[in-house]
C-alpha cells in the first residue's frame, strides 16, 4: 500500500479535482490512520484470503438484455437547460488541450 | 545491428446499432449536435445503464470471427479518470472479463505468406462524446457518448507496417461484413492505436514501446509505421534511446510527431460496476447469434471464386459491402456472374466514379443489370450491352426499350452464316483476293467492309475476320 | 385526533367516506411542513401539490394510497422540480425525469408536498451535513437532539405528523437508524426489490430504497406498490411482486429469533437494556423461539471500516459526474479541469471530500488489495456469518441504536477509533441486501428508541408478520409527536 503522508492525500484530492483546508487534510490524516489500522486488522484475520471479493449481495444474476429499439431522445433545449455555458447548442468549455 | 518491430494493435469500432450501449437514445450520426442523448449520456444523477442486446449479439459474432473464446457471463466494470469528453467521470467497460479473449487472424505478411496474429481479448465499452476545438474554446456534442464500442486487442505478433495493414483491413472486412460497423476509418468509425518498438533480431525482452495516434486510413497505418520504425532504428544506432511516448502521425510530411510523453501508466482504479447484474448467455443466444451472423468477407469471396470470378474481381467488389450486396442481389436473375461482376467493376464503377456516387445512389436496380448482363449472354456483343446500360442512365427506362431506341439487333456470328456471307463477297470480287495475297493489306479492310454491306451490319465482326482468314487461304 | 395522525388505514376510510378530501389533507399537511421549525424541508412544492390533489377523481376504493400527501428526500430524481441532494454542487439542478418510485407513487394517487433534507449527497449519519444545515429532531423541542441521517427531513417529516409516511434511502442504516430516533417504522426491503432509477446512488451494491411510516401495515402497503422489476435498474429483481401484509396477524409461534450476544452486551444504556429484555420476553410468550448467537467480536468491529472503504470507493466513482459542466453551478475556469476543480472544491462540504480521497485512495493500484479488494472480501466473509445465522432462525433481533438520539455536540462525523459495535451493526442489512425492518421499542427521558428485525431474502412478508406483532407487545403503533404513547415495555 501508498506510504499515508501530506502530500499524497494533496495529491489525491487534486486528483479528484478538489482541494480541501488545510485542517482537514489533518483531520483526514488521523481519519486515515485509523481506519488503516482497522484494515490491517481485517487483513491480520485468518481465512480470509479464502473469500472471493463480493459486489452483489446474492447472486443477482439474469438473462435480461434490453432489446435495440431507439427511443425518443431529450429535446435539445432540455438536455442543455442544466448546463451553465451553452454555445450553438453544445456545451462549451475552455480550449481542451491535449 | 538488425532489429525487428515489434507491434501491437488496439482497434475501437463503433457499432452502428439503432440505440446506445446503455441507453435507448438513437445511435443515429445525426449532423445535428446533442439531438441523439438520454439523460444517462449525460450522466444526470439517478440514471443507470441497461446493456444492448444487439452490441452483445455483434461482439458475440465479431468474436467467433477471430476464433475466440466467449464468456458466456457478462460482466462490466468502471475505468474511472476526469476528461471533458467523459460526462460520467468514468467510462464503463470490461476489464475484467472481456466478453472474448485468446483468438487469432490469419493474414498475409509482406511476401505473401499466411500468418497467424493471436489476438489477446475483444471487450464492450461506450464511446465518449465528440469535441469540437475552436481557437479559444471547445464545444462538446453528446450525440456519441454512450454508443457501443468494441474493442480489439492484438498481441505484438506484428512485425511489419504491411502486416499491420492487412490485419486491419481483415478486421475492417469482418465488422463490416458482420453488420457490427460501418468500418470507416476516415469518420473514426474504426480507430486504431498502434504500439510499436524494435528490439535486435533473434532477442526476447521487448524495447520501449511507442504509441501512434490518428491512423485514420490502411495506407497511412503502413506509412507512419515504416517511419516510426526507421526513426527508432535510427536512435538506437545512434545510441540514443527511444522515450516511451505517445505520436501523432502526420499526413502532410508523412512522419510520427510527438504528442506527449508517456509518464507512469495512469491508474483507472477499475472496480466492477454495481449497477448491472451479471448477464448469463444461454448457449443457444450465443449460438443463435453466430448462426445469424451475415455472410462474412472470407465465406463471400470463396463463393464467388466458385462462381468464376478471378480473386482480383473478388476484391473489388468486396471492397465495399453495398457493391457486393448489389452484385449478390443481381446474381438471383443474372445468367453470369463474370459478365454482371465486370459490369459493376468497368461500366458502373466508371459511372459512379464520374458522377461522384456511391452504389447506393446508382439509379439501376440489380435486376435491371442484370437484364443487360442476359442480352449479353444472348448473344449481343459487349460494346452493344454497354451503349444499352448508358442509355438507361441517361434516358431511363428497361434494357428492352433502350434496345429497341438504339435498334440493336443481334449480330450473327454462326460460323455457317459468317461464311455465307464471306463466300459471297469473295465470289464477288477475285481481283481483291489477289490483291491481298500480293501484299496489299487494305484489300482485307475492303473485303470485310463488303461483308458488313451485305449483312446490314449484322454480323459479329470478330467473327468475320476469323474465317476470312481462314477462307482466303483456301481461295 | 386530525385524521392526518391516523394510520393509512383510517386514512384511508375517511376519504372513501368522504369526510375528509385528499385536497383538506394536502393543506393541512402542507401548512404543517412551514410551520415545521425542524429544518426538514429542502423545498415546499405547494402549487402542484395542492393541483395535484384537488385534480384526483375518487376516492379509489382499493388503493389505500389514494389521495395521501407524502414526502421525498431530496436525493430522488423529480421531474421540472429542483433537486439538490443537500448538497450546494446541484443548487439549481432542475431534473428531466422522475425516479421510478416517485411515477408509482404518482400512479397511485399519493400527493408528494416536498423534498426533504438529508446529509449531503446521502453520505452521512447525523442529519447536520446538509447545505440547509442542521435538521432537527422534532421528539426534542430545545433542538438539542439530531435525528440522525441520512433520511433526517423524511424522518422528521413522519414523527412530527406533518405525513404519514415518507420515502428514505439506506445504504448503511439510513433509514432504519433515523426511525429508531424518530420512534419510527423504518423499513429497508431487499437488495434490488425496489427500482433504484432515480435514486441518486451513494454506493450501488449497498444501496436501497427505504421508508417511514408509523405502522407496519402502512409499510407493507407501500411496499406493495414500490416493489417490482423495472427494466430500467438492471440489478432490480424479477421476482413477483406478493401482497406483503397478507401474514400480518398471522400467529407467530413456532417463529425463530437469533439475538446476537455481542450487540446486546455491548449496550450500556440500561433503560434500553431493560425494555430489550422485557421485548425478549413477550415475543416468547407469544411462542416465538429466542436463540442467543455469537457473530464474532472482531467481525462485528470489521463492519465500520469494511463500511466505510467500500461505499466512499464507490461514492467516489458515483459523484465524478458532478463537475459544473453539465448541470450544477459553473464557476468557469481557464481550463476544463479548473472548471471542474472550481465546482467541486465549492460545491462539496469538507466532509464529503474526506470521503472521496478516502474511496478514491482505497482504488488505487497498490492499495485496492489491502483496501477496497479487502473490504470486498470481508464484506463476503459477513454475509456468509449473516446467511449462516438465518438459516436456522427467521430473523436477527437487535437494538436499532445503542441510545435515543444524540445530541449534537455529542455526534461528529469523523471517522472514529471507538468500536460502537451497537452503532453500525444496521449496514449487516446493507451488505447482505436483506429486508431489515425498525420499530420504536419505548421512549426514554420523552425520546424514543428503536429495535430492528432483519429476514431471509424476499421474505418481506413475514418480517411484516413479525413486525406486526411486535407493535401489539410495545403498544406503540402509529407513535408520533401528536400521537405521544408510554408504550409497553
Amino acid at each position: 500500500m501508498k506510504e499515508i503522508t501530506m502530500d499524497v492525500l494533496h495529491d489525491a484530492a487534486n486528483r479528484l479535482l478538489f482541494d480541501m483546508s488545510e485542517q482537514e487534510y489533518q483531520t483526514l490524516y488521523e481519519e486515515f490512520k485509523i481506519l488503516t489500522k482497522q484494515m490491517e486488522k481485517i487483513g491480520k484475520i485468518e481465512g480470509l484470503e479464502a473469500y472471493a471479493p463480493m459486489t452483489f449481495p446474492f447472486d443477482v444474476t439474469v438473462d435480461y438484455l434490453r432489446e435495440d429499439v431507439a427511443e425518443t431522445p431529450l429535446p435539445r433545449d432540455e438536455a442543455l437547460k442544466n448546463a451553465g455555458s451553452v454555445q450553438d447548442h453544445e456545451i462549451k468549455l475552455p480550449k481542451v488541450v491535449g | 545491428m538488425n532489429f525487428e518491430a515489434v507491434i501491437g494493435l488496439e482497434i475501437h469500432v463503433e457499432m452502428r446499432t439503432k440505440s446506445k450501449m446503455f441507453s435507448a437514445a438513437p445511435v443515429g450520426f445525426s449532423h445535428e449536435p446533442n439531438t441523439e442523448i438520454a439523460p444517462l449520456d449525460m450522466a444526470y444523477p439517478g440514471t443507470m445503464p441497461v446493456v444492448n442486446k444487439q452490441a452483445v449479439i455483434n461482439a458475440i459474432r465479431v468474436a467467433n470471427a477471430l476464433h475466440m473464446s466467449i464468456d458466456h457471463t457478462l460482466y462490466f466494470d468502471r475505468k474511472n479518470y476526469f476528461y471533458s469528453d467523459l460526462p460520467k467521470g468514468f467510462q464503463i467497460t470490461q476489464q475484467f472479463r472481456p466478453i472474448g479473449k485468446e483468438g487469432y487472424l490469419d493474414i498475409l505478411d509482406k511476401n505473401g505468406k499466411t500468418k497467424r496474429i493471436r489476438i489477446e481479448r475483444i471487450h464492450m465499452e461506450e464511446d465518449t462524446c465528440k469535441q469540437l476545438h475552436f481557437l479559444d474554446y471547445t464545444l462538446l456534442d453528446y450525440n456519441r457518448a454512450g454508443v457501443p464500442l468494441v474493442e480489439i486487442v492484438s498481441l505484438p505478433d506484428l512485425r511489419s507496417g504491411t502486416e499491420a495493414m492487412h490485419y486491419v483491413e481483415a478486421i475492417r472486412n469482418i465488422v463490416v461484413y458482420s453488420g457490427t460497423s460501418d468500418g470507416k476509418m476516415e469518420e473514426g468509425s474504426l480507430r486504431c492505436d498502434v504500439n510499436v518498438s524494435i528490439r535486435p533480431y533473434g532477442t526476447e525482452k521487448l524495447g520501449t514501446k511507442v504509441e501512434l495516434k490518428n491512423l485514420n486510413s490502411l495506407k497511412n497505418i503502413e506509412i507512419a509505421l515504416d517511419y516510426e520504425v526507421a526513426r527508432q532504428t535510427a536512435l538506437l544506432l545512434s545510441g540514443t534511446p527511444v522515450q516511451q511516448e505517445t505520436r501523432r502521425f502526420d499526413e502532410t510530411s508523412g512522419r510520427t510527431v510527438l504528442m506527449r510523453l508517456k509518464t507512469d501508466a495512469v491508474d483507472y482504479k477499475y472496480f466492477c460496476e454495481p449497477n448491472i447484474a451479471p448477464i448469463h448467455l444461454s448457449d443457444d443466444f450465443v449460438n443463435t447469434a453466430i448462426k445469424t451472423c451475415p455472410e462474412l468477407f472470407d465465406a463471400k469471396k470463396e463463393r464467388y471464386l466458385k462462381l468464376g470470378l478471378n480473386p482480383t474481381d473478388a476484391d473489388i467488389l468486396l471492397s465495399d459491402i453495398h457493391m457486393a450486396e448489389y452484385f449478390e442481389k443481381g446474381l438471383a436473375s443474372s445468367k453470369s456472374a463474370k459478365t454482371l461482376a465486370n459490369f459493376l467493376i468497368v461500366e458502373v464503377n466508371g459511372y459512379l466514379n464520374k458522377a461522384n456516387k456511391g452504389i447506393s445512389d446508382f439509379p439501376l436496380a440489380p435486376e435491371a443489370l442484370a437484364d443487360v448482363v442476359n442480352l449479353q449472354e444472348g448473344g449481343l456483343t459487349h460494346k452493344q450491352c454497354a451503349d444499352i446500360l448508358n442509355y438507361m442512365l441517361e434516358h431511363g427506362g428497361n434494357a428492352k426499350q433502350a434496345q429497341e431506341s438504339l435498334h440493336i439487333v443481334m449480330q450473327v456470328s454462326d460460323d455457317g452464316a459468317v461464311l455465307g456471307f464471306v463466300s459471297q463477297v469473295f465470289d464477288a470480287n477475285p481481283q481483291s483476293i489477289l490483291d491481298y495475297k500480293a501484299g496489299k493489306d487494305r484489300a482485307i479492310g475492303f473485303l470485310i467492309g463488303q461483308v458488313m454491306k451485305l449483312s446490314h451490319g449484322k454480323v459479329n465482326p470478330a467473327a468475320v475476320a476469323r474465317i476470312m482468314a481462314e477462307e482466303i487461304k483456301k481461295r | 385526533m386530525n385524521t392526518l395522525d391516523l394510520s393509512l388505514n383510517e386514512i384511508h376510510a375517511a376519504l372513501v367516506e368522504k369526510k375528509v378530501t385528499p385536497l383538506e389533507l394536502t393543506q393541512e399537511a402542507i401548512k404543517r411542513a412551514k410551520e415545521s421549525k425542524d429544518n426538514a424541508f429542502e423545498l415546499i412544492d405547494e402549487a402542484n401539490a395542492l393541483a395535484f390533489a384537488a385534480s384526483l377523481k375518487g376516492p379509489e376504493k382499493d388503493n389505500v394510497l389514494w389521495g395521501i400527501p407524502y414526502v421525498l428526500k431530496d436525493n430522488f430524481s423529480t421531474k421540472g422540480l429542483p433537486t439538490t441532494a443537500s448538497s450546494n454542487i446541484l443548487n439549481g439542478y432542475v431534473p428531466l425525469y422522475d425516479a421510478t418510485v416517485v411515477s408509482k407513487l404518482k400512479a397511485a394517487k399519493a400527493v408528494m408536498i416536498g423534498k426533504s433534507t438529508l446529509d449531503e449527497l446521502a453520505m452521512g449519519g447525523t442529519g447536520t451535513t446538509g447545505h440547509l444545515g442542521k435538521t432537527y429532531n422534532p421528539w426534542d423541542p430545545t433542538h438539542q437532539r439530531m435525528i440522525g441521517g441520512s433520511s433526517c427531513g423524511s424522518a422528521a417529516s413522519v414523527c412530527s405528523g406533518i405525513v404519514p409516511f415518507a420515502l428514505g434511502s439506506d445504504t448503511g442504516d439510513s433509514v432504519r437508524k433515523p426511525a429508531s430516533f424518530a420512534g419510527l417504522v423504518g423499513m429497508k426491503p431487499t437488495w434490488g426489490r425496489i427500482s433504484r432509477y432515480g435514486l441518486f446512488p451513494f454506493a450501488p451494491s449497498l444501496d436501497h430504497v427505504g421508508f417511514f411510516s408509523r405502522t407496519a401495515a402502512d409499510s407493507a402497503y407501500l411496499l406493495d406498490v414500490l416493489a417490482g422489476r423495472d427494466n430500467h435498474d438492471s440489478t432490480s429483481s424479477f421476482k413477483p411482486v406478493e401482497k406483503y401484509e397478507s401474514l400480518i396477524g398471522k400467529p407467530v409461534k413456532g417463529l425463530k429469533i437469533a439475538i446476537i450476544k455481542e450487540i446486546t452486551d455491548s449496550i450500556t444504556n440500561q433503560a434500553l437494556k431493560a425494555s430489550f429484555a422485557k421485548s425478549v420476553e413477550a415475543l416468547k410468550k407469544q411462542g416465538v423461539e429466542v436463540e442467543e448467537v455469537s457473530f464474532g467480536r472482531d467481525l462485528l468491529e470489521s463492519i465500520y471500516a469494511t463500511y466505510i472503504v467500500i461505499s466512499c470507493a464507490e461514492a467516489t466513482s458515483n459523484d465524478a459526474n458532478l463537475d459544473g459542466i453539465k448541470f450544477g453551478p459553473n464557476y468557469g475556469g481557464k481550463t476544463y479541469q479548473e472548471v471542474m476543480y472550481n465546482a467541486r472544491t465549492k460545491g462539496f462540504s469538507e466532509l464529503i471530500k474526506r470521503r472521496f480521497v478516502i474511496g478514491s485512495f482505497a482504488l488505487m493500484r497498490e492499495n485496492q488489495d489491502v483496501l477496497f479488494l479487502r473490504a470486498q472480501k470481508n464484506r463476503a466473509k459477513i454475509v456468509e456469518k449473516t446467511n449462516a445465522i438465518l438459516k436456522d432462525h427467521d430473523f436477527i433481533y437487535v437494538p436499532a441504536a445503542p441510545s435515543i438520539a444524540p445530541s449534537f455536540s455529542a455526534a461528529s462525523d469523523k471517522l472514529s477509533d471507538e468500536y460502537l459495535i451497537a452503532d453500525n451493526h444496521l449496514a449487516l442489512g446493507n451488505f447482505a441486501g436483506l429486508p431489515s425492518i425498525t420499530l420504536p421499542l419505548t421512549l426514554e427521558e420523552g425520546m424514543p428508541i428503536g429495535i430492528n428485525f432483519m429476514g431471509r431474502a424476499f421474505e418481506e412478508a413475514k418480517l411484516y408478520q413479525i413486525a406486526a406483532a411486535f407493535e401489539s407487545i410495545s403498544g406503540l403503533s402509529n407513535l408520533s409527536i401528536r400521537n405521544k404513547k408510554e408504550g409497553n415495555l
